[in-house]
């Protein structure tokens, strides 16, 4: 008896039974939902289950990264959808980052004009929705460029005008192959020579010319092999041929509203989080920083951007999981992503609401965990350690 | 005993319908409409629907309470269109939306007849000089997401080797706003929608509609499965209004049919003989209810998308048989 009782008082029991009643009812109640729903749809003769994507999705997309055409099955139109959201949530974020490093730097600049520029960005950006900016992209500045006709030509190469950028596009990939794979051995060589140059430092205190070697490995040979790379290779190039231009590759201005949207919004909040991680560097560290002879530069470069860094990377997680989610806006002006494609067009065609919701769901979830993961990753690893 | 029989007799008659009894009970009728299209289902700024989709509504209301304005109108987009019927917060959709196999085998949806035929077209700028579809080799082509307009022009152009670029947004609405700013060449959609929806354009008159449509997309009354008896009414109302064109009974002349005509057909649609209504659980006069006030297929099409409205389509298929037209309806027999 005691002994029983002891086992109930024991914290670690206790809490595990807490736990296990938890999942239990959580499992319960969506095994209630989930049966209710399809007996529901079987009374009232809706198909259910995943068959459906093998079904002809007969969708014709207007901006494939993956081979899908019109003739393959709605699971290929789920992967242009996934495929789409993915690049354009990763180049906002590379961007935003960037924009947004930039303004909160210049935030706190000294010189006036700078600061209250950059402040009034992010006071501009903070304060209006997402779905403004993706609409004034879109009809505000991408629509009021020339029709194709009156294309804006850039080197007679490239074309931009209200049906989007048509770039050219390489026939074959390689001579940009060998080129990639001479870029790689100057770097690895670049890696040696300098490790090597470090040791030799390290035990002679004789240097090694470094800058040159970098001059020539990491940018004379790499911009000749690009050079030559381009010139060997045949080139699809867009020409104006009825409607539009045909030929070359047509980054479409749905995906340039979207990105643009994305990166000028949530580079005003990349922006505060940048001013505040900087801010809580305490003054002390540059003050020191310039008592070692370090320029102002090198003391925001070497000093307090690491040390800022740690204070940044739990909010930006939060940033960039904002950017992916809020990439769904882009089915507001036709932009391919998965609501667009797989909530949208599959979801009418097919009327499998549940399923397509719950998949679209799973999209989000598991790009959102594994974008987290990897920022506490890098957060654990930057993280300042104390003995 | 006696009664215990009569009332089987009737129960044999009369199955259930929970739609039809939740209807009278409620006092109106729930009606799943379009947005906002003109001439098929439209609100004016006093929040007063109008439009040929709306006027089946007001028909049936009239049929099953015996008054076409209890009609509580949900506009639906899209998207929400099969969900709002399926999950029975409308009892039945009267959206312009086309009936096809698939809607028909896996959403649990039935197709209550054929109110309006309907092909699909294309608008474009005049100055680009296209006069019929083949010309939009290499175009762009707005489209709204996940109506079969979307499919039908991606399999047009593809069976005939045309390059097409379709660009597909969530609302009708914004496909043609894209349109207009000249995203694309040209938007695609239903004749009667085209004629409707030109009218939103900035400059409607440096626009045309393509005459040659691609496909045939007939549309009707919606209802879900499960429920016979409410199908056999929302089917045969519209039968009713079409027949009564048929017949030469409109608004007008009514009363004066009812009273004098000598073809039983017309008095068995208007309650004068058969007891046609009572068969459906309704009174005998549920023809006489909805011709009276809404009038026949035939007057409500010239008010509303005809030469008596803003949008002044042909009858074309959308005539009697007996004129040329695809319109037919069984015998009330």
């Amino acid at each position: 008896m005691t002994k029983a009782l002891s086992f109930i008082n024991d914290k670690r029991v206790r809490d595990w039974i807490y736990q296990i009643a938890v999942v239990v009812f959580l499992v319960g109640i969506t095994v209630f939902f989930v049966r209710n729903a399809s007996e529901n749809m079987v009374k009232a003769g809706i198909a259910s289950g995943f068959d459906f994507l093998w079904r002809t999705s007969g969708i014709e997309v207007p901006f494939v990264l993956t081979g899908y055409t019109q003739a393959d099955n709605i699971l290929g139109l789920f992967w242009v959808g996934v495929a789409n959201t993915m690049l354009v949530t990763v180049i906002a974020i590379v961007l935003a980052t960037l924009l947004g490093f930039v303004v909160g730097i210049a935030r706190l600049s000294s010189h006036w004009l700078v600061s209250t520029i950059a402040g009034a960005y992010i006071e501009f950006v903070r304060n209006i929705p997402l779905l403004f900016f993706v609409l004034f992209w879109y009809f505000g500045v991408i629509a009021a460029l020339p029709a194709p006709r009156q294309s804006i030509s850039l080197f007679g190469v490239a074309f931009l005008n209200n049906r989007g950028v048509t770039i050219p596009l390489p026939d074959g990939m390689e001579n940009f192959r060998i080129a990639g794979l001479v870029i790689l051995a100057c770097v690895l060589v670049y890696g040696a020579f300098s490790v090597w140059a470090r040791r030799r430092r390290e035990r002679t205190g004789q240097q090694a010319p470094t800058l040159a070697a970098g001059f020539v490995l990491l940018l004379a040979v790499p911009l000749l092999a690009l050079v030559w790379a381009t010139l060997a290779t045949r080139w699809d190039v867009p020409a104006l041929r009825g409607f539009n231009y045909r030929g070359g590759f047509a980054v479409i201005p749905e995906f340039v509203a979207l990105l643009a949207a994305l990166v000028t919004y949530t580079a005003g909040f990349i922006a505060e989080i940048v001013r505040g991680g900087i801010q809580s560097v305490s003054h002390g560290q540059t003050e020191a920083g310039s008592a070692l002879g370090l320029r102002s530069g090198q003391i925001l470069r070497l000093v307090t951007i690491p040390q800022a860094l740690r204070v940044m990377i739990p909010p930006m997680t939060n940033q960039y999981l904002n950017v992916l989610k809020n990439s769904s806006f882009g089915a507001a002006i036709a932009y391919p992503d998965v609501v667009s494609l797989f909530m949208g067009s599959a979801l009418n065609n097919t009327g499998q609401a549940i399923e397509i919701i719950a998949m679209t769901l799973a999209v989000y979830l598991v790009i959102g965990l594994a974008v987290s993961a990897l920022m506490n990753w890098y957060n654990a690893r930057i993280a300042l350690v104390t003995r | 005993m006696l009664a215990a029989g009569i009332s089987f007799a009737q129960a044999q008659q009369l199955a259930p319908s929970p739609t039809l009894d939740a209807v009278k009970a409620r006092g109106n009728l729930e009606c799943g409409v379009h947005l906002g299209l003109p001439g098929f289902s439209f609100a004016n700024d006093k929040g007063e629907w109008s439009g040929l989709d709306v006027d089946y509504c007001k028909a049936l209301a009239a049929a099953v309470l015996g008054d076409a304005s209890k009609v509580k109108y949900t506009p639906t987009s899209v998207q929400q269109r099969w969900p709002i019927l399926q999950s029975g917060q409308v009892d039945v959709l009267s959206r312009n939306s086309t009936i096809t196999f698939s809607r028909n085998a896996t959403l649990g949806l039935n197709f209550q007849g054929i109110n309006f035929y309907e092909g699909q077209t294309f608008i474009v700028r005049k100055s680009t000089g296209v006069k019929e579809a083949e010309g939009l080799d290499g175009a762009s082509v707005c489209v709204a997401a996940g109506s079969t307009e979307e499919k039908n022009a991606a399999d047009w152009f593809r069976e005939r080797n045309l390059k097409v670029t379709i660009t597909n947004f969530q609302k009708n609405d914004d496909a043609i706003t894209a349109y207009d700013s000249g995203r694309c060449d040209a938007y695609t959609a239903g004749v009667g929608a085209l004629a409707g929806q030109r009218a939103k354009l900035k400059v409607p008159d440096e626009h045309i509609i393509l005459t040659k449509p691609i496909s045939n997309d007939p549309q009707g009354p919606v209802t879900r499965w499960g429920d016979e008896r409410w199908q056999l009414i929302v089917r045969w109302v519209l039968n009713g209004t079409i027949a009564a064109e048929a017949l030469g009974v409109t608004s007008k002349n009514v009363d004066e049919m009812k009273a004098n005509s000598k073809n039983s057909e017309v008095r068995r649609l208007l309650g004068a003989e058969g007891g046609f209504g009572a068969m459906m659980g309704l009174s005998n006069d549920w023809m006489y209810n909805a011709i009276k006030q809404v009038g026949n297929y035939g007057e409500s099409y010239e008010r509303t998308v005809g030469m008596g409205s803003a949008l002044k389509l042909e009858r074309g298929q959308n005539q009697l048989w007996t004129k040329g037209g695809l319109l037919f309806t069984p015998p009330f027999q």
